[in-house]
């Protein structure tokens, strides 16, 4: 039970940035042994409140209470000696050094002023062994998985033997047993008094999981702790302000097949799956991490060479081998990680949309920077991107926007497919229905989706049909309609365990 | 257009202000002798610069220009001197040959994948040491009267070297700014995968920007050759840190996709004219080469912590 005074308590705190007052007259109590839920879009100023708890950042105003007692945490340094541990959403692990190393790293165990290797590694494993985890502390953090350096990240935090534990969008990169991992071993911690501050945009596992939540927006606090009721169609008018049909599916699939996959097979485990796709649907590919959506994908879009089967795209049989082929003929990937493999951060915006079909401004050497900025522009209403996007580098865009002008992209190069992998993946609420409503806009259009999507209310309320993968293969297609997300789920689960 | 103002404004801001200082503090920095010295003075290194900052921008580094112009300089004095070519054909050789040089650093970058830092060091070595192989290593002079003339002669009062930095540039800008190879190298210097599933041929691009060094280096050896009328295998020894020294006080980021190229003459100028004024002062070089090292790092720094800065002053006039 979550003791009388709070743990932790931030008492009308405001922090301003040139030009956005990022938190405004905030307050927030945090107690021992309670999961606190910190909601918003992105921008509402999450990020910034976190970043004061964990030192990075100095409020202009208000105070800081540990235990009713005001306290200073002018460095990251001073949080650590508090008892606070934050796990960023970028990582801050060292890929070139073992798990036991970055586990340990900053107190690393000592024996006659010398590195003691075997504390350091019997520290490690029970940390690891008490968040049920199965990784080798001896192997370097570059050769993981995403999902496994998230734990590792995670283990790290916790060795510090954090009072209060801070997450920032912890689950991104991981798959449905990860989660649940993660999630009991948040409530053995609560169990244990610790105090966790959780952000999440999953909205479905923050439900789950926590016990009280505030919901931040414009940088205040539109409802705190004590009058959030933990469900989602709550939450989620309580962040947007305004109450938006979630899931704005519209149906335009029509009977005309665009793409024919025949028991196609590559080196990058896919093999003998089969599918067509509808002109005007969009048609999901369901399933869990590493189940090879992604790899299908790849093959379709012309990066790994088909070892077996054919593609026939638009009834003439196709084969790519590059993306740049694909592309002439309309098909467009939107990847997974945006950020490495999507956006010049370098550039604004529009020379982002347009860098796939630049001859499509003119000859080979006389770009029509005019034709550029008219398209631009003309993207930019269509999908109702800020206008920022013109003279600003996309990297001082949102997640929202910067997805849009990926996807804008491929629509200045003409597609008529779009391979659309895990679209909605960190951007907030507000942004996710504007995908949607864009997915809507490209069927409507007579274009065609392949959805990838870990989340399963996106996929079955956005998919006319659903393929379940598996073991790259293609286990079963069902008309949305007829699968519940019980049914997805627990597809998964099998796959889970039967790959262990 | 208006974004290109903004983007030359601050580099053009820091030239102004240093020439200020250096017409304040010395006597003759002004004279149309000093000033077309200044010139001569810079066209070299400006040239040079254009290469590195195309290959910066595609996300690479070049080491080799300085190694390759020594090697050039006495191909075309060899080929001048000892085979009596005609200026004419010697002049298309030399070009011709610095692109190869170029492709040969861009091949070995792209193709088979060597970091370009490695490539180009290697490059720094063996071009100057291919350089020594002519004539047992020591320098050829008296070229050719007429090729002293393409160097230190003038239009209306204006000197040659001028007209042909402001041709390069102006070539440089236009295909960064309006062809699409131009536009493909900053999208491959700022991220190559995304280039990669944009369907641009990423290798490709990086051996064109090495190519474009490379012919670079080899006006830059005709100038230097037609500026001594000679060629020495100890010419441009240290011309290739000048060259990226100009990019980087321009602002062109050696993370690569961030930068323009107009920028780049503009650091070479202001370099020069640092160097001017403290040569009018009768500072000694060993001091000169540390107010340069300081201005790289100051120059930078503004670059580095401009948002910081902008928000300190917003703060202050508050």
């Amino acid at each position: 039970m979550p003791s009388q005074v709070p743990l932790w308590e931030l008492r009308n705190v405001t922090k301003a940035f040139p030009g956005v007052v990022a938190n405004d007259n905030v307050s927030v109590a945090l107690f021992s042994g309670e999961i606190h839920g910190l909601l918003g879009e992105n921008g509402s100023g999450k990020s910034t409140l976190i970043k004061i708890i964990s030192g990075a950042h100095q409020p202009d105003s208000g105070t800081i209470l540990k235990n009713g007692a005001p306290v200073g945490i002018p460095s990251p340094a001073a949080a650590r000696a508090h008892g606070i541990a934050t796990v960023f959403q970028e990582f801050s692990l060292v890929p070139t050094l073992t798990v036991a190393e970055n586990i340990c790293l900053g107190r690393l165990p000592l024996r006659h002023q010398h590195v003691d290797w075997d504390a350091m590694r019997k520290r490690a494993e029970q940390m690891l062994t008490r968040m049920h985890v199965k990784i080798d502390p001896a192997a370097v953090v570059a050769s993981l998985s995403v999902a496994e350096q998230q734990l590792v990240e995670i283990a790290k935090a916790l060795a510090a033997d954090a009072r209060m534990l801070i997450l920032d969008e912890p689950t991104t990169a991981l798959g449905l047993t990860e989660i649940a991992q993660l999630h009991s071993l948040l409530k053995r911690l609560k169990a244990a008094g610790t105090a966790v501050l959780y952000i999440s945009h999953r909205l479905d596992e923050v439900v789950e999981l926590v016990d009280v939540a505030t919901i931040m927006k414009d940088g205040r606090i539109v409802c705190e702790a004590a009058e959030t009721r933990i469900d989602i169609p709550f939450i989620v008018r309580r962040m947007i302000g305004e109450i938006t049909e979630h899931f704005p599916k519209e149906e335009t699939s029509r009977n005309e097949i665009v793409l024919d996959v025949s028991a196609i097979a590559t080196q990058n485990r896919v093999h003998d799956v089969s599918f067509t796709v509808l002109r005007g649907e969009v048609l999901g590919l369901g399933g869990v991490l590493g189940s090879g959506r992604t790899e299908i994908a790849r093959a379709v879009f012309g990066i790994d060479r088909l070892t077996a089967g054919e593609i026939r795209w638009k009834g003439k049989r196709v084969e790519f081998s590059s993306p740049e082929e694909a592309i002439r003929a309309g098909i467009a990937y939107v990847p997974e990680n945006r950020k490495s493999d999507g956006l010049f951060f370098n550039l604004t915006g529009f020379p982002n949309m347009s860098i796939a079909r630049l001859d499509k401004l003119g000859g080979r050497f006389s770009l029509s920077l005019r034709r550029e900025t008219e398209e631009g522009q003309r993207l930019v209403e269509d999908l109702e991107i800020s206008p920022a996007a013109e003279t600003k580098t996309v990297d001082l865009l949102s997640g929202g926007n910067q997805q849009k002008i990926v996807i804008g992209r491929w629509l200045f190069a003409g597609a008529e497919l779009f391979i659309l992998d895990e679209p909605t993946q960190g951007i907030d609420i507000g942004a996710k229905v504007a995908i949607y409503k864009l997915i809507n806009t490209l069927t409507r259009a007579g274009h065609s989706v392949i959805l990838i999507s870990s989340d399963h209310d996106e996929l079955l309320a956005m998919s006319d049909r659903i393929a379940i993968i598996r073991h790259g293969r293609v286990e079963a297609v069902r008309h949305a309609r007829e699968i519940s997300k019980l049914d997805l789920v627990r597809a998964s689960n099998a796959n889970l365990e039967d790959v262990a | 257009m208006s974004s290109f103002l903004k983007e030359i404004a601050g580099p053009s801001a820091a030239l102004l202000l240093v020439a200020l200082l250096v017409a304040l503090t010395t006597r003759n920095f002004l004279d149309p002798g000093n000033i077309s010295n200044l010139i001569l003075q810079v066209s070299i290194v400006a040239i040079i610069a254009i290469g590195s900052t195309m290959v910066i921008l595609a996300g690479g580094i070049d080491l080799s220009p300085g190694s390759a112009i020594a090697l050039m300089t006495m191909v075309f004095a060899t080929l001048i001197k000892f085979y009596g070519w005609p200026l004419l054909p010697a002049i298309i050789a030399v070009l011709l040959l610095g692109l190869l040089l170029g492709l040969i650093n861009g091949a070995l970058t792209a193709y088979v994948r060597i970091p370009s830092f490695i490539t180009t060091l290697a490059a720094l070595s063996a071009f100057r040491g291919v350089a020594f192989m002519f004539n047992n290593g020591s320098p050829i002079f008296q070229l050719s009267p007429v090729l002293e003339q393409l160097f230190y002669s003038s239009v209306f009062g204006i000197p040659l070297p001028l007209f042909y930095v402001v041709i390069c540039y102006g070539l440089a800008y236009w295909f960064l700014t309006y062809t699409a190879p131009g536009r493909a190298i900053y999208a491959v210097g700022g991220n190559a995968n995304a280039a990669r599933l944009s369907s641009i041929n990423v290798e490709r691009v990086q051996l064109i920007a090495f190519a474009i060094a490379g012919a670079a280096a080899g006006l830059g050896a005709i100038l230097m050759s037609a500026r001594l009328n000679s060629g020495s295998p100890n010419y441009g020894v240290g011309l290739e840190l000048a060259a990226i020294a100009a990019a980087v006080i321009g602002g062109t980021s050696l993370a690569g996709g961030r930068g323009n190229v107009i920028n780049t003459v503009i650091g070479a100028m202001t370099i020069v004219v640092v160097q001017n004024g403290l040569n009018l002062n009768a500072v000694p070089t060993s001091a000169q080469n540390v107010v340069i090292g300081a201005i790289i790092i100051i120059a930078v720094g503004i670059d580095m912590w401009r948002s910081e800065l902008l928000g300190f002053f917003a703060r202050r006039n508050k």
